[in-house]
């Protein structure tokens, strides 16, 4: 029994969406067709666009808006930085509003900004990617990008580029002075660990207060059990009473209890604490996924060391790994995905051709994606767009450049997604069964059946 | 002279009418505050994403969950130890302090800037020293090592048990200079002539403190009391911050959960339900704390 | 309140004093320290090169100072009103007022722009100004009812004998009485205005409007949070309500002791 709202806000976005409709068919230069919505390249219009985000922020944003400018050198871009916890609540009443940002930035299914919610706002990119890239511009796409962002068969966003988790990130210094290699095993994992502590290093950390990066985790180690088994719980095929689920949590619960994660994990947050005390070198080992790539270049690594308080410091050379093979199975390298954000375009603009322009820009030209590609904090979604690597450089080339480009193969043959799939509500309870396991106050066993029954409520 | 709020002295004989002086402060603050008021009540009957120009109607639907959903009423019983236990250490430490900076002491400057500072810093800034002030190699857990107490060191945030505690004694931290603000205003209100005839009379500090000045200050905690149960039924960023409510809602509070509701999972109407529910919790106490001061007073 | 003539006793106090403020200090310290780790004072120049430090400034103090002359005009009358002055029905106003403190501000700030966007106020420092004194209102109100009540009304009835109204009543006797909960009200209004986020947050859009609480987000993005600069920015944030709270203590200890009523 769906009834129409009849609130202000709600009335203001109805026709907001009506007369973007509208719009969109008639075109705002008076109805030449849809190909015109969208600045064509080097136009001489001007056209001012607000862009609301919460990442990368500058410089990294003010580099890619002079990257856009070579292309569009009238078209003014000012950015707007929310910070991730307060986004929901500041976009929310402005795109609604009569002064609605032009460009806002979403994410894949519930988190901050989330398409599934936010979507709901935006104008449908379907054709103007279409006109730019052709009939089969899908193909021209990481899946998981564009699945993502389409809601109700709108394609309501564009991914800026994607984040795969479910590896880890080691500090190949330590490693290399303690004459240690990479833990492939359980076992292994906690020889390595006894050895570091027994130097006075930390091993791993992982900020399990921050519950983004506990369903990480939980999910890494799900694909180790059985491949593809956890994104079947999500979809209601599989039960998280199963024996797979009971596993994972057991597993979970052994890395407290095996001393692999630091004592009080629960207590901190992966950012900024736990990545403080890794660019710190005070643990070897970290839970990070491929945006920690950024860091095998030294000024990148050098900034974040002295944002890490250190005084002076020396970039350090960090190596991808693969979880270690806590079922031993040799189920291992299994990696998710999510569009880190994706920028669309507000039903309320103003100036939708410079807004389209911009979107289009940054996700479906190669120069946009080129300028994404190279920062190495995200990958690129549009395929043939591969880092330069002549112009990168790294920390440790001979170590690294191998490394990380095994990791971005790994990445890009992986097909599963990492909070797409997820609501909010489902977060809440995966991170209340990491939470609870972790802190003892249930066994594996009782918080995989809290878990089914929080399911089956929702 | 003792102070009462709403005693009958105020209502003399001759009193002007005061309406007109009032009406400002109506005007603004029911002009903008009702409408929202109003609006929460309409959403609570929702079933929005808050985004969506649809919505579906679900009646009292919203209500019917908050009763049978087991984190509100956790987030509840948080929210009621929280203040019990906020309200009476901010009181003790806040009303100590006021009293021994009314006295000649050294310093006095420099220890009331610092009780008050914390009031100014913002909890966002804060939440990470406080993560690692606790945490297990935290410098709690130092000193308490350093003294011989090595058994009660642990994570404290990371513990369920301990996570609530320790969220209280943040919040302690922040607001006591608050608390000290009001009382030391409150103190200066004392007629000066009654304390010394009382000293004249051979009272002691500690009974002219309990006798006089405690009293005499009964309005100023009857104040803090309203304020800081409506504060605590309100209560979010130090938990939000700090521990997200966590570990798996160890320190959920009804503020922490509207955000997480509302905000953060999008489910609007059912924040606005746990909004009005805050809102007669908060009405009825308070006036259940005021009508009590007044018995009280008499 | 405590009189004191044995030196064993100065220095127990003292000590007592110290011991309390010990915890408090701790956090600040290692506030302090975070803001000088990495860069050392590199962070307080970088917090200082983002170029907005003098404009978030100004706009902070525009709308405390806004804040601070509506919260403190209708705080100062409506007390005054509520405690001292005949009016029907008094409690159901007095209640109504305080029903407003008690929504969460994230469930107020939908409503709160849709009444900005409307009134075209959007996107001004008005439209933080307005709703932050709204917020603040009802509990100074509270405060300064509550010390009110504690002037007595024999101050205002003999000076309705010498044939002042109830105006010269308020403004020669009762207000220069008020003077320790109106320095309480300004610093706590300061803080409230000063420190406000989210209302900034969402009504304010354009660089040129942006207040001090948002300069943290400089520093704060998802794959970085470089505390150390975070740290500084609290500190230079904080240090105007630190010099205002020094400046106004004084007003504190005046009241009736003061000798009004001899």
């Amino acid at each position: 029994m769906t009834k129409k709202l009849k609130r202000t806000m709600a009335a203001l976005a109805a026709a907001a969406v009506t007369a973007a409709g509208l719009t969109a068919c008639a075109g705002p230069s008076g109805g030449t067709g849809a190909e015109d919505d969208v600045a064509p390249a080097g136009t001489d219009a001007e056209a001012s666009i607000i862009w609301y985000g919460w990442t990368p922020g500058p410089p990294a944003t003010d580099n890619y808006i002079k990257a856009f400018n070579e292309m569009y050198p009238n078209i003014k871009v000012e950015w707007k930085q929310v910070d991730i916890d307060g986004y929901n609540a500041a976009v929310r009443p402005a795109i609604a509003s009569d002064s609605s940002p032009d460009v806002y930035q979403m994410s894949a299914g519930s988190a901050n900004g989330g398409a599934v919610i936010f979507g709901d706002s935006a104008l449908d990119l379907t054709n103007d990617v279409k006109n730019l890239l052709g009939d089969d511009w899908r193909s021209k796409f990481s899946a998981v990008a564009i699945d993502t962002m389409t809601v109700n068969d709108r394609l309501v966003a564009l991914a800026a580029g994607m984040v795969y988790a479910g590896n880890l990130w080691i500090n190949q210094d330590i490693f290399d002075k303690y004459g240690l290699t990479a833990p492939t095993t359980l076992d292994e994992w906690k020889t390595v660990c006894a050895t570091l502590e027994s130097n006075g290093v930390g091993c791993f950390v992982q900020g399990v207060a921050q519950g983004a990066f506990d369903i990480d985790t939980l999910h890494a180690i799900a694909e180790q059990v059985e491949p593809g088994w956890f994104d079947k719980a999500l979809t209601g095929q599989a039960k998280w009473t199963d024996e797979q689920w009971v596993q994972t949590l057991e597993l979970w619960k052994r890395l407290f209890d095996e001393g692999i994660m630091q004592d009080g994990a629960a207590g901190l947050m992966q950012y900024p604490e736990v990545n403080n005390a890794f660019l710190a070198q005070e643990y070897a080992m970290v839970m990070m996924g491929t945006w920690y790539t950024m860091y095998v270049q030294p000024e990148t690594m050098k900034q974040a060391m002295e944002a890490a308080g250190v005084a002076d410091p020396v970039p350090f050379t960090i190596t991808p790994i693969m979880l270690p093979d806590l079922v031993g199975k040799g189920n291992t390298g299994h990696l998710f995905a999510d569009p880190d954000y994706a920028n669309g375009v507000s039903a309320k603009s103003k100036n939708v051709a410079a807004a389209k322009a911009f979107t289009l820009w940054y996700s479906a030209r190669p120069e946009g994606q080129q300028a994404i590609a190279d920062s190495l904090n995200l990958l690129p979604v549009l395929s043939g767009v591969t880092p330069n690597w002549d112009n990168i450089e790294l920390v440790n080339p001979e170590v690294q450049e191998s490394a990380v480009k095994d990791l971005f193969e790994v990445a890009e043959s992986s097909t599963s997604q990492r909070f797409g799939g997820i609501s909010a509500d489902m977060n809440d309870a995966l991170v209340v069964t990491a939470q609870s396991v972790a802190t003892g106050q249930a066994t594996p066993q009782q918080a995989a059946e809290t878990l089914q029954s929080t399911a089956d409520s929702l | 002279m003792a102070i009462r709020t709403g005693s009958r002295r105020a209502r003399g004989r001759n009193q002007a009418p005061g309406l007109p002086w009032i009406l400002p402060a109506m005007a603004l603050v029911v002009g903008l505050i009702y409408y929202a008021i109003g609006d929460t009540f309409y959403i609570s009957t929702l079933d929005w994403n808050g985004v969506s120009p649809f919505a579906e109607e679900v009646g009292a639907g919203n209500f019917a969950k908050m009763f049978a959903d087991p984190v509100f009423w956790q987030s509840l019983t948080h929210t009621a130890v929280f203040f019990v236990c906020t309200f009476a250490l901010q009181t003790l430490i806040g009303f100590t302090f006021a009293a021994i900076l009314h006295t000649e002491v050294k310093l006095r400057t420099v220890h009331k800037v610092i009780v008050f500072l914390p009031t100014v810093l913002a909890p966002a800034t804060m939440a990470p020293t406080f993560r690692l002030l606790f945490s297990d190699a935290g410098m709690l857990n130092d000193i308490l090592r350093g003294i011989g107490l090595d058994k009660l060191a642990h994570p404290w945030l990371a513990d369920p048990n301990t996570a609530l505690p320790t969220i209280m004694l943040i919040t302690v931290w922040q607001w006591t200079g608050m608390t000290f603000i009001l009382y030391y205003a409150s103190m200066s209100q004392i007629d000066s002539d009654i304390l010394e005839a009382a000293r004249l009379d051979g009272a002691g500090n500690f009974r002219v403190l309990s006798a006089i000045v405690w009293p005499s200050c009964r309005g100023t905690t009857t104040v803090m009391a309203i304020l800081g149960f409506i504060g605590a039924l309100k209560t979010f960023d130090v938990p939000w911050l700090v521990t997200v409510g966590g570990p798996n809602h160890a320190t959920e509070f009804l503020g922490t959960y509207i955000y997480r509701q509302g905000i953060r999972n999008s489910h609007v109407g059912y924040a606005a339900a746990i909004s009005l529910a805050l809102l007669v919790l908060a009405v009825a106490g308070a006036i259940l704390m005021t009508l009590n001061n007044r018995r009280q007073a008499k | 309140m405590f009189e004191i003539r044995r030196l064993s006793a100065k220095i127990t106090i003292q000590v007592v004093l110290a011991l309390l403020a010990i915890p408090y200090l701790i956090p600040l310290v290692q506030m302090v320290v975070g803001s000088l780790r990495g860069t050392g004072f590199g962070n307080y120049e970088a917090v200082w090169n983002t170029g907005v430090v003098p404009r978030f400034f100004l706009n902070s103090a525009i709308v405390a100072a806004g804040t601070i002359a509506i919260v403190y005009a209708v705080t100062m009358t409506a007390a005054f009103g509520f405690a001292k002055l005949r009016i029907f029905g008094k409690e159901v106003y007095f209640w109504l007022l305080l029903a407003a403190l008690t929504l969460p501000e994230v469930v107020l700030l939908t409503p709160l722009f849709v009444t900005a966007n409307t009134l075209g106020m959007y996107d001004t420092l008005l439209a933080v100004i307005l709703p932050l004194a709204a917020l603040q209102a009802p509990f100074t109100i509270l405060l300064a009812r509550n010390f009110y009540d504690g002037v007595p009304t024999e101050l205002m009835e003999a000076g309705r004998v010498d044939g002042a109204g109830v105006v010269k009543v308020f403004w020669h006797i009762i207000l220069p009485l008020t003077r320790p909960i109106a320095a309480a009200i300004i610093v706590l209004t300061l803080l409230n205005a000063w420190n406000s986020y989210l209302l900034p947050l969402v009504m304010l859009q354009s660089a040129d409007h942006q207040v001090v609480t948002l300069l943290p987000q400089f520093f704060v993005g998802e794959f970085a949070n470089d505390q150390t600069k975070v740290l500084a920015s609290a500190v230079i944030i904080a240090i105007p309500e630190v010099v205002a709270y020094i400046c106004l203590q004084k007003y504190f200890e005046r009241g009736l002791s003061a000798g009004a009523l001899k």
